[in-house]
């Protein structure tokens, strides 16, 4: 589709450096013990398992963890679409600023009914050149990603983020407009490139 | 009719008779009943026929005689008459061969073969139009006499040359190709070759790049590779070819086929490394400029791979000879323009490009001693400029990365401390700024915010990288080092993932492989002192320490100096009145497995003091300990002797045999004075704490060998130890000791009952599970120990082996629902794995047996299913039934290999759909085992196998409602676990994941995928499971439904 490069030099931020969710098990429990063997050798003698009824009873305390409800937050929003790749390079979103935490919202959709379990995820997008004819297709491709991976409560809003792209009102405006979202995912080399971007998303 | 008439009749059709006329004549000849001259002029009629066939067989005859004539048997004058006469005829068939015959001969001499040669390049102007066959010939004369007459050839010079050239110009097929190029080669290698440079290049290179692709069945087994191998030898051979081959080679670096990149690039590199040196210098340059984009604009890894090897291999050619760097080296030169443009992109550090500019660093400094230090004094110092004006950590750690990669090119080149190879006689480049990196690195390491996580582990990377570099830091300063880890480990909080401490503890461990010295005395007493005297509960640090401890003491010294350190802190603990929790002394005991376990004690010199202190002095303790007489309970803790317990086992199994006999005197008696002991089998009066010292006996037994003679209480048969154990097995007590009943009951069942003895344990079968045991009501401490019996039998295929598991199933059936669910899960004892009675404990353990359980089982928990569900739910047969035979199903898969599985699929498939409808309470741990075989046999074999039992649709339905969130305000309704959402999900992302890539494309395309009548249903339900609750499980509804949207096409579109 784009035989040149537009941008074959971009800056790469380290996969280290990313941010992650910490789980809350890993802090507590093998921050103290490692991974590796020794900390299988600690357990097979701390949680002796005397019969095979051990693992029946715990179930349970899968169940008391069940009551906790996890929402769904700007981290988890970030993991779903950091791991696309660049169409044009075989590095992340993530890891080329394209998207980043800080440029993640969830807000109530219709703020006036506090009820209404409704959502709007909106996800700014820094292109890696301002004059990057690959934008649209980036925004297209996070969109697909968050339409694909969110419950139905959940709208989605994918933005240039303002000042990085000298044509972001026209992105914008294609981005916003379903029709021409609809009829983009119609075209099958268009929907090809995409395929290849969500590859990589684990 | 003459031997030529019949000759000529039958050599088209039989060629064994052809052959046998032409050796009655040769012997004829040799006999002198006729002569050579006869047998030459009966040709005479026949070779100058119209017909070129004819003459062919007429030649061919007289082939056929010499060749069956002895070696020496033709007179020089023979042979040249012969050889004139070929020569003329060498058009006619048979010529070819009847020359190729000759130049065998001893007396065949190099006017001769000039002769030859001579008539080859006039008679054959139009070889090409000849068949393949007739060339072949042609070739492979010109290369006999290439090999047994190469002076007559080299001889004739560039007539010769071009003369072959012309020869062989336009073949093209792969046989004859394969001899043509090894021909040429012994051409371009040997001849003066500089008036016809271009002509023989050409002849090769036209054949580049090598499209062959053998066909299918093909008989001579040539492949392309071959065939680019000679060419590439061809072109590589000899270095006036260069002005022709790089430019050519690298002209090929502008096609668009990657295969056609890849055969130009090796080329390259055969070139560079058959060249010499002067000739490389020349081009290295230009090459350099072409693989440059190669490597900064990777298309594929493999060609940025090779363009590397070509860069490195390139500086190790020119480095050849040098013994002093100086600017003025040809390698100097092609360094030049290579580090500056390294230099250029990796000011940026951050930058993609700055990735390939480090490799080329890596590779082209790790060539040789003197690139080393050229590229080191060309990077080094701008880089330690462009790192102390970076404005940023990002910047600085780039940077401190790419230093990562000279000191890896350095660890290459000069070995670490522990290589043990010669000494280099070259002072490392790298000296010379060793107090700036000591620097650099240490303040990255240490002078930074604690947060900078990835930053430091970079700076750590480096630092110790740099202590095992032979011959660089001295030892204080890797003691520096070293200290930096400690401070690390000992007093810094926890950060996030904690990766630094993880990293500290690796680096610790490598250093303790080259200086376990320092690692002794500085990190030793540190961490060691900071262990508490006992856990008084306030904060359990101490376990951190012995982790690093652990990880860092695999190597001799340490290992023998942490574990003395161990022991007497746990011998202090012993003493004291009050110890504090147990936790503490069952953390040392694990440190001292751990690390014993990580290493052959079979070979340790120390372990007979190891098995004094250890099994004789510790066992003694728990003796005394058991009898009240110690002045702590710490050896009471059942989690403690436990530890002690894997420890004594892996200590005993280690020992020698007549220590091991010791051993087995004490098993019960614990080492303890024989006025004192009190061995738990048959005594009347055991305590809870005696009989617990039932754990140390049976790890300690475990580790006997099977034909230990001095075991107690086994003469004459064991029979009334195996009742006495049964007996307290089955009488309740704590469970730990239970278990340990159990398992040594199962031991010496399995291990150490003797063949003719099955009989005992037959009979202990009998008296815990009476015929009619359907009406008894058994206890659940007595059906334990009927698996355990049963598991012991079991696995060394008793005899009985098959009517024991049917009884075992008929247990299932009992009215009592508590007996048959406990029943139920008992199977999943049969064949689970065992730290007691385990293969490394040398238990009895037949391949066979778990294929047998579960062939046996099987068809009879299948045939009980369908019976139960034939009378429906009216039936007198109580609820529980059905359940429990599957439990008892799924503690059997859990236990047995998928491969067993695999052949049984269409009856075991029905049961687990059936065990994923189980509503009851606890069916949760049955439905996750059903959901891990599920998953195993999918991901193993694809849809297909489940498609071929016709239960996509079924499956597929049960999957989706298990992965449903269902809230658990009914109390009748199961719940769906987290973990159970998450597991059939899984499954549900196994099913569309595409089949393994080795499937052939042809074989799919045209069929649809037989999950495409459900992916509607699958996708709309998976978008509801996105609003889980549970992060894990959203995550893995996103996967699966990712893949069925992905990986399950729609029917093909028509326009494609």
């Amino acid at each position: 589709m784009v035989s040149e490069i537009q941008n074959s030099n971009p800056t790469i931020l380290n996969a280290a450096d990313l941010p992650t969710r910490l789980q809350p098990t890993l802090s507590c429990k093998p921050g103290v013990f490692g991974d590796g063997s020794f900390a299988s050798t600690l357990s097979l003698v701390n949680t002796i398992e005397l019969f095979p009824e051990g693992s029946y009873l715990s179930t349970e305390l899968d169940s008391d963890d069940d009551l906790m409800e996890e929402l769904i937050d700007r981290q988890e929003i970030y993991d779903l679409v950091s791991t696309i790749s660049d169409p044009e390079h075989p590095i992340s979103l993530g890891a080329l600023a394209v998207v980043s935490l800080p440029d993640i919202c969830i807000t109530p959709t219709l703020p006036y009914v506090p009820d209404s379990p409704l959502r709007t995820v909106s996800v700014l997008i820094t292109p890696t050149i301002t004059h990057c004819s690959l934008a649209t297709v980036i925004g297209l491709g996070v969109r697909v990603r968050l339409e694909q991976s969110l419950p139905p409560r959940f709208r989605v809003d994918v933005r240039i983020k303002e000042g990085t792209h000298s044509t972001a009102d026209e992105v914008n405006k294609q981005l916003a407009d379903k029709e021409r979202v609809a009829a983009a995912l119609e075209n099958a080399t268009l929907m090809g490139v995409i395929a290849k971007m969500l590859e990589t998303c684990q | 009719m003459s031997a030529l008439q019949t000759f000529l009749l039958v050599v088209d059709h039989d060629k064994q008779e052809a052959k046998q006329i032409a050796e009655q004549i040769a012997q004829d000849v040799e006999a002198k009943k006729t002569t050579l001259i006869e047998v030459v002029q009966s040709l005479g009629e026949y070779i100058n026929d119209e017909d070129p066939i004819l003459r062919g067989k007429a030649v061919s005859y007289l082939t056929a005689v010499i060749k069956a004539l002895p070696p020496k048997f033709l007179s020089r004058q023979q042979i040249q008459v012969l050889n004139s006469f070929f020569c003329d005829r060498i058009e006619d068939g048979g010529a070819v061969a009847g020359l190729d015959t000759l130049q065998k001969l001893d007396r065949f001499n190099k006017e001769l073969a000039e002769e030859v040669v001579q008539a080859i390049f006039e008679h054959f102007q139009d070889l090409q139009s000849r068949s393949q066959s007739q060339r072949f010939q042609v070739y492979q004369l010109l290369n006999d006499l290439m090999s047994a007459h190469r002076s007559a050839l080299y001889d004739m010079g560039d007539y010769s040359l071009v003369g072959m050239v012309d020869l062989m110009t336009g073949e093209k097929d792969p046989r004859n190709l394969m001899l043509v190029f090894s021909i040429l080669k012994v051409v371009m290698v040997e001849w003066d070759i500089t008036n016809h440079t271009e002509l023989l290049f050409d002849s090769v290179y036209n054949y580049f790049p090598i499209t062959f692709r053998p066909p299918p069945n093909d008989p001579y087994g040539i492949t392309a590779q071959d065939l680019k191998d000679r060419l590439q030898e061809c072109i590589s051979s000899t270095s006036q070819f260069a002005p022709h081959s790089i430019p050519s080679l690298l002209d090929k670096l502008d096609s668009t086929s990657p295969n056609v990149k890849r055969d130009a690039l090796n080329a390259l590199l055969a070139c560079i490394n058959s060249y010499d040196p002067d000739t490389v210098s020349t081009y290295s340059i230009t090459i350099w400029e072409s693989l440059k984009f190669e490597i900064l604009n990777a298309q594929e890894e493999f060609l940025s791979e090779l363009s590397l090897q070509i860069l490195q291999d390139i500086a190790k050619r020119l480095s050849e000879g040098v013994t002093q760097v100086s600017d003025q080296l040809p390698l100097a030169h092609y360094m030049r323009p290579v580090t500056k443009e390294c230099n250029e992109q990796l000011r940026e550090p951050q930058q993609k490009q700055a990735r390939p500019a480090q490799q080329i660093l890596r590779f082209i400094s790790a060539a040789s001693f003197a690139s080393f230090t050229l590229a080191v004094q060309a990077v080094v110092p701008p880089l330690l400029t462009i790192y102390q004006e970076a404005d940023g950590i990002a910047k600085q750690r780039a940077l401190l990365d790419t230093l990562v990669v000279l000191f890896d090119a350095a660890l290459e080149l000069f070995g670490e401390w522990t290589t043990r190879t010669s000494e280099p006689n070259v002072d490392n480049p790298l000296l010379e700024f060793k107090d700036q990196f000591s620097d650099i690195f240490g303040q990255a390491l240490m002078g930074v915010v604690k947060e900078e996580v990835s930053f430091r582990i970079s700076a750590l990377k480096g630092l110790l990288r740099l202590s095992t570099l032979r011959y660089f830091f001295q030892d204080n300063e890797v003691g520096l080092f070293v200290q930096y880890l400690d401070e690390i480990l000992l007093q810094e909080q926890p950060i996030g993932r904690d990766d630094l401490k993880k990293e500290a503890i690796a680096a610790l461990t490598e250093i303790s492989k080259h200086k376990p010295r320092l690692i002794m005395d500085i990190t030793f007493p540190a961490f060691v002192a900071t262990l508490p005297d006992s856990d008084d509960g306030t904060n359990s640090n101490y376990l951190t320490t012995l982790e690093s401890l652990a990880q860092i003491s695999v190597e001799k010294d340490i290992f023998e100096t942490l574990v003395r350190r161990l022991l007497s802190k746990l011998n202090i603990l012993l003493q004291k009145e009050q110890p504090g929790s147990v936790a503490y002394p069952r953390a040392i005991l694990v440190t001292i497995l751990y690390v014993m376990s990580q290493r052959k004690m079979d070979q340790d010199p120390h372990l007979e003091l190891y098995y004094d202190k250890i099994v004789v002095s510790m066992c003694r303790d728990v003796a005394a300990s058991a009898s009240g007489k110690a002045k702590n309970n710490i050896l009471n803790d059942a989690t403690v002797l436990d530890t002690l317990g894997r420890l004594c086992n892996l200590i005993v199994r280690s020992l020698p045999r007549n220590k091991q006999d010791e051993v087995a005197e004490n098993v019960y008696t614990l080492y303890s004075a024989t006025e004192d002991s009190s061995p738990v089998p048959f005594s009347h009066s055991a305590s809870d704490d005696q009989l617990r010292t039932m754990i140390i006996s049976t790890y300690i037994l475990a580790g006997l060998p099977s034909d230990c003679a001095n075991l107690p209480y086994t003469h004459p048969t064991m029979s009334a130890l195996l009742f006495d154990i049964v007996k307290r097995s089955t009488t309740e007590c704590a469970p730990a000791t239970h278990l340990a009943f159990l398992r040594h009951l199962a031991l010496l069942v399995n291990k150490f009952l003797p063949k003719s003895d099955l009989g005992i344990a037959t009979e202990l079968f009998d008296t815990l599970l009476p015929s009619n045991a359907e009406e008894t009501t058994l206890r659940p401490e007595s059906i334990r120990s009927i698996f355990w019996l049963s598991k012991a039998l079991v696995l060394r295929l008793a005899p009985k082996t098959t009517d024991l598991l049917t009884s075992l199933l008929s247990l299932l059936s009992s009215p009592e629902e508590v007996t048959s669910m406990t029943a139920a899960r008992g199977f999943s004892i049969l064949l689970r794995e065992d730290d007691v009675l385990s293969a490394t404990n040398g238990a009895n353990i037949r391949l066979l047996s778990k294929q047998r359980v579960f062939t046996t089982l099987l068809p009879l928990i299948s045939g009980k299913i369908r019976e139960v569900n034939v009378a429906g739910s009216d039936s007198p047969t109580p609820q529980h039934i059905k359940p429990a035979h599957l439990t008892a199903l799924s503690g059997i898969l859990s236990t047995i290999p998928p491969a067993l599985v695999m052949p049984e699929l269409p009856t075991i498939l029905p049961l687990l759909l059936q065990s994923l409808d189980l509503q009851t309470s606890d069916s949760q741990s049955v439905r996750a085992a059903t959901l891990e075989t599920l998953a195993v046999i999918i991901r193993d074999n694809g849809v297909g196998v489940i498609e071929e039992c016709g239960h996509v649709q079924s499956l597929v339905t049960r999957l989706l409602s298990t992965a449903e969130y269902k809230p658990a305000s009914e109390k009748s309704v199961a719940v769906n676990s987290p973990r159970l959402r998450v597991n059939a999900l899984k499954c549900l992302f196994l099913l569309a994941q595409a089949p393994s890539s080795d499937a052939p494309a042809v074989a799919k395309a045209g069929k649809l995928s037989p999950l495409l009548p459900v992916k509607a249903q699958v996708i709309r339900s998976l978008r509801f499971v996105l609003d889980d609750p549970k992060r894990d499980v959203r995550k893995a509804a996103v996967d699966a439904r990712g893949a069925w949207l992905r990986g399950v096409d729609d029917a093909p579109d028509d326009d494609e």
